[in-house]
């Protein structure tokens, strides 16, 4: 037997548990690129887990409760921070993104912001019964629509798309860290992010299609990425860029129609 | 269960296996073959990790070589 069929044959190494062909498969799965298929996989992995806890904190109230939603919300901010970074104004990145790391930190996310949209969708339910199977149904809605309209190439993001997107959600968002900072002070919200008038409708529904149109651009960059031949752990970055928009979406439509439904 | 919940649910239902199904599907031509798109790659690396096959190469390179 020849040196090389030897090897092909025992592999190697002549310890048979460290055979050469695991390490090939290793070698092979660190390379492989992804796929729309895998995104699809995880993205329904991800909602999987927020609907679980979710449920877990909707039928167990109580001060435990509380504190396991509090942890959740935190961890869920902290994984959210490291994979998708935080850009300041003036300053530049504070922490960039590291879409590597989005294999540990989306589950992580998701069980999360499950426990935080579960106790903010049994309050709304008590309130107004029948409310949440109307804000998934939109939230849905929504979302296949405008995954429709972007396959089908009707909604062309481009750069300038992006520019006024995020500057919208930026803009959002600090309102919302105003409004929060206002609260602590204050005991009150700003009137017209509460407020169920038409300027407050109105101010919802802007939020409802900025939260709308950030799904395009989840769209995109899993497009983009399968296209270019990503390394899989993209996967879980465009499943978590998708899950984080589709919370928020349905955190606003909440909202929305509560805001409908007491006037 | 009044009426509009249960056309809810099924708007719902209905919605949710569309966007699975669709998201499986690459986008058409028109989506793709665009010289506007946005440039992700420059907002972040794909390429950021380097896995051990990247950092130690898995091959011959180690291992000595063997005559016929």
């Amino acid at each position: 037997m020849s040196n090389h069929s030897a090897l092909n044959t025992f592999g190697r190494s002549g310890n048979p548990l460290i055979r050469s062909d695991i390490f090939s498969s290793r070698a092979s799965s660190l390379g492989e690129k992804m796929t729309l298929q895998g995104a699809v996989d995880k993205t329904g992995i991800l909602l999987f887990l927020t609907v679980m806890t979710a449920a877990i904190s909707w039928n167990f109230q109580g001060p435990m409760m509380g504190a396991i939603s509090a942890l959740g919300a935190l961890a869920a901010f902290v994984s959210g921070i490291a994979t998708f970074g935080f850009w300041f104004f003036f300053v530049g990145w504070i922490v960039k993104p590291r879409p590597h790391l989005a294999p540990k930190t989306a589950p992580i996310y998701a069980l999360g912001m499950g426990f935080i949209i579960g106790i903010m969708s049994e309050q709304a339910e008590m309130m107004f019964p029948g409310i949440v199977i109307q804000a998934v149904s939109l939230t849905f809605f929504v979302a296949a629509s405008l995954l429709f309209a972007y396959k089908s190439g009707l909604i062309k993001p481009t750069q300038n798309f992006l520019l006024i997107i995020f500057s919208a959600t930026v803009g959002i968002f600090l309102t919302y860290i105003a409004n929060l900072v206002y609260s602590a002070f204050t005991g009150t919200s700003f009137s017209f992010l509460t407020d169920n008038g038409a300027f407050g409708i109105g101010i919802s529904l802007f939020v409802v299609a900025i939260a709308a149109l950030n799904l395009v651009l989840d769209f995109d960059i899993i497009e983009q990425a399968h296209e270019q031949g990503a390394p899989k752990y993209i996967e879980w970055f465009g499943a978590m860029a998708l899950v984080a928009t589709l919370i928020w979406l349905y955190i606003e439509i909440l909202r929305l129609l509560m805001k409908l439904r007491s006037r | 269960m009044s009426l509009s919940t249960l056309l809810f649910a099924i708007l719902g239902i209905i919605s949710f296996l569309s966007f699975f199904f669709l998201l499986r599907y690459k986008a058409s031509s028109k989506q793709t073959d665009r010289t506007n798109r946005i440039r992700w790659s420059s907002y972040f690396s794909y390429k950021e990790r380097k896995g051990i096959s990247q950092t130690k190469k898995v091959g011959s390179d180690g291992d000595a070589e063997f005559r016929e």
